[in-house]
């Protein structure tokens, strides 16, 4: 009797989790190392990024305002990755949510809750059209969508750059590169923390939903798993692929929308803050789980919040994008490790 | 006329240089099969380790070979992760570019905006110099170019498609158990070219710092590494078309320069725009114009999938 390890096709949820918990503390580890070269204490830093988080009503409420957005851009990710295909463009579908949430808000008026939903309409055409046609190209043509929408996010950063400092720029205001103010706010929840969490969770909650109860998910689900055996069975898999990326891009400009109507109030260069590509992280992280997504979502608010305090000891902001992708090729290897199992291997026998 | 098409095809060359390097690497580690998406963070780390070697030593050679050999120990992990332990490819390449970005930006900081001390500079070539529209555009350029252009593509070409080494390695990308089956070494070849891909696009971000822009700000590859991936596609995964592909949006960025230096009527910003709305509509509109096209284009079989020698 001999013990080795196999390789099996599905790894267990259980084993996917710990892989998960692995690479994170690994990740930590290794930048740890590297703070530490750089003649910063990791753990007086550690501590310092949890005092600033957990240690203050304020901490808490700005943790929230992070989570908010990671969610969204979370739950477009995850919701493409159940049929199969890669959107890591929610980057440049949140700023343009934003941006036409912004348009909304300062061309349109009226009452607040009936321009609320307006402007939410409006951020959620943005992100939509904005996937338009990296969803029509995939479906029709086979282009790869993966780069199609990462390329648009370069184009959407300028839209907004130039938007922001051109055309809608507010004169009034000091900053340079900052549109007009959005007059309807997001109601708040506690403190600074806006209604957008709920809306977040209660979306994550109904897309989870849908996925595992309604046939147009299950239909989703197959066509991810095995388009070939999906379109034998007589399900639409162009169509199915069409709806979840639209419906992808539309999430991600509510995140936008959020971001102008709830938490910055004006449309600004670089107000998507790294939002979407931290998105990718959060869904894999939970598996493409929506549920998942929620706690995926607030663990990296808190890594993005550690992004805030390293600025403060001198470094880039962006030094929390290294941390994320550390954190993302621990994880691709572990969850690669969580396939293997240890066998018990009959003896060989000459018959077989 | 004249000097603005010999100043288009000079800033063609000149700025088409990064993405056929990082094109020309893409082609290498794709065609044994493994997508590295890591070509962007790669080529930021190339870039800020060539402006502060120059800064160190003043001899752009010296950074240059710092930012490929930077560039090769990066992709030699990813190669370790991907071919080795057969962790997924799209993550590991996506984490890549993370990592490669916000290490740039946090060791790049003290650098930013320092123009490079020593860049590799235009050499007149005597005689061919005095042609016209040629002789700026090609002849008066740094000498990088002749290998970007020349050397590299077609030593690749023949190596890849006039040897049966090169048969190994398409095999390798193509069907890696019938490669393994006539024991052509698969686990060795993907690492070999993967890690030599990614020291060509950490080339590519020496090339950027050191000869075209010759300076390091956050943000300075702005999706290069992005558009060097889509050109392979669209390139066939050949590297002649690469380098001619990344020539052509060598050509769109000069386009928006140019129209920037004469006040065109449309902002700047939409100017900037050109070269991604250029590689979305290069990567749609040939496919759906001419479906014969799809094979041409087509990529190796066993692409992004690993290879485990015990799973039939």
């Amino acid at each position: 009797m001999a013990w080795r390890l196999q390789r099996f096709p599905v790894a267990p949820p259980a084993v996917a989790l710990a892989a998960r918990a692995g690479a994170i503390v690994a990740a930590l580890l290794v930048s740890s190392i590297f703070l530490a070269i750089a003649g910063l204490n990791p753990l007086v830093l550690g501590a310092q990024v949890i005092n600033s988080t957990f240690g203050s009503d304020f901490g808490l409420q700005d943790l929230g305002l992070l989570v908010t957005p990671l969610i969204f851009c979370g739950l477009a990710v995850a919701v493409t990755q159940r049929i199969g295909i890669w959107n890591i463009g929610a980057e440049g579908q949140f700023n343009m949510g934003a941006l036409f949430a912004t348009a909304a808000g300062i061309f349109i008026t009226g009452p607040t809750p009936v321009m609320l939903v307006v402007i939410f309409c409006a951020g959620a055409l943005g992100g939509l059209l904005w996937i338009l046609i990296p969803t029509l190209a995939r479906a029709y043509a086979d282009v790869n969508e993966l780069i199609t929408t990462l390329l648009l996010n370069f184009v959407a950063a300028l839209f907004v750059y130039y938007v922001s400092t051109g055309p809608w720029r507010d004169k009034a205001s000091h900053m340079l590169a900052s549109t007009f103010k959005v007059p309807y706010y997001v109601p708040d929840l506690w403190g600074t923390l806006h209604w957008g969490l709920i809306v977040a969770i209660a979306m994550a909650i109904i897309m989870a939903g849908i996925l595992a109860y309604t046939r147009w998910g299950y239909e989703v689900r197959i066509s991810g798993a095995n388009p070939h055996a999906a379109r034998y069975a007589g399900i639409p898999v162009r169509r199915r692929i069409i709806a979840v990326m639209l419906l992808s891009g539309a999430i991600a400009g509510v995140a936008g929308m959020f971001e102008v109507a709830g938490t910055i109030h004006r449309l600004q260069g670089g107000i998507s803050n790294n939002f979407g590509y931290v998105g990718i992280m959060v869904a894999v992280l939970a598996r493409g789980s929506s549920i998942g997504v929620i706690f995926a979502g607030a663990l990296m608010a808190v890594i993005l919040n550690a992004g805030i305090v390293l600025q403060t000891k001198g470094l880039n902001t962006n030094t929390v994008l290294a941390l994320t992708g550390l954190i993302l090729f621990f994880t691709a290897i572990g969850d690669e490790f969580a396939h293997y199992r240890l066998v018990r291997s009959r003896p060989a026998t000459s018959t077989s | 006329m004249e000097t603005i098409l010999a100043g288009i095809l000079s800033t063609a060359i000149l700025a088409g240089g990064v993405l056929a390097l990082g094109a020309l690497g893409e082609v290498m580690a794709e065609r044994v099969g493994v997508v590295n998406l890591g070509v962007e963070g790669l080529m930021a780390m190339g870039a800020v380790t060539g402006i502060a070697v120059v800064l160190a030593v003043p001899n752009p050679w010296v950074g240059l070979l710092a930012a490929t050999l930077v560039g090769m120990l990066l992709s030699a992990i990813f190669a370790f992760a991907t071919v080795v332990l057969k962790a997924n490819q799209i993550l590991c390449g996506l984490a890549l570019t993370l990592i490669g970005g916000g290490l740039s930006a946090t060791l790049g900081r003290p650098y930013s905006s320092t123009p490079a001390p020593a860049t590799f500079e235009p050499v007149i070539i005597p005689g061919l110099s005095d042609l016209p529209i040629v002789g700026r555009g090609i002849f008066s350029q740094n000498i990088l170019i002749y290998l970007i252009y020349l050397v590299l593509p077609l030593l690749l070409y023949f190596i890849m498609f006039k040897t049966r080494h090169g048969l190994n390695l398409r095999a390798v990308g193509e069907n890696p158990s019938a490669a393994d089956a006539a024991g052509i070494p698969v686990t060795r070849i993907r690492f070999l070219y993967v890690t030599l891909g990614g020291a060509l696009a950490g080339m590519a971000g020496g090339y950027l710092t050191l000869a075209y822009i010759p300076s390091w700000s956050d943000g300075v590859v702005a999706g290069r590494g992005w558009i060097a991936v889509a050109l392979v596609i669209f390139a066939g995964y050949r590297p002649i078309s690469a380098v001619l592909a990344a020539l052509f949006f060598g050509v769109i960025t000069a386009l928006g320069f140019v129209g920037q230096a004469r006040n065109w009527p449309i902002p700047a910003p939409f100017l900037s725009m050109l070269p991604y709305l250029g590689t979305i509509g290069l990567m749609i509109v040939p496919v759906l114009a001419w479906r014969k096209l799809r094979r041409w284009m087509a990529a190796p079989d066993a692409l992004g999938e690993p290879y485990y020698r015990d799973v039939r």
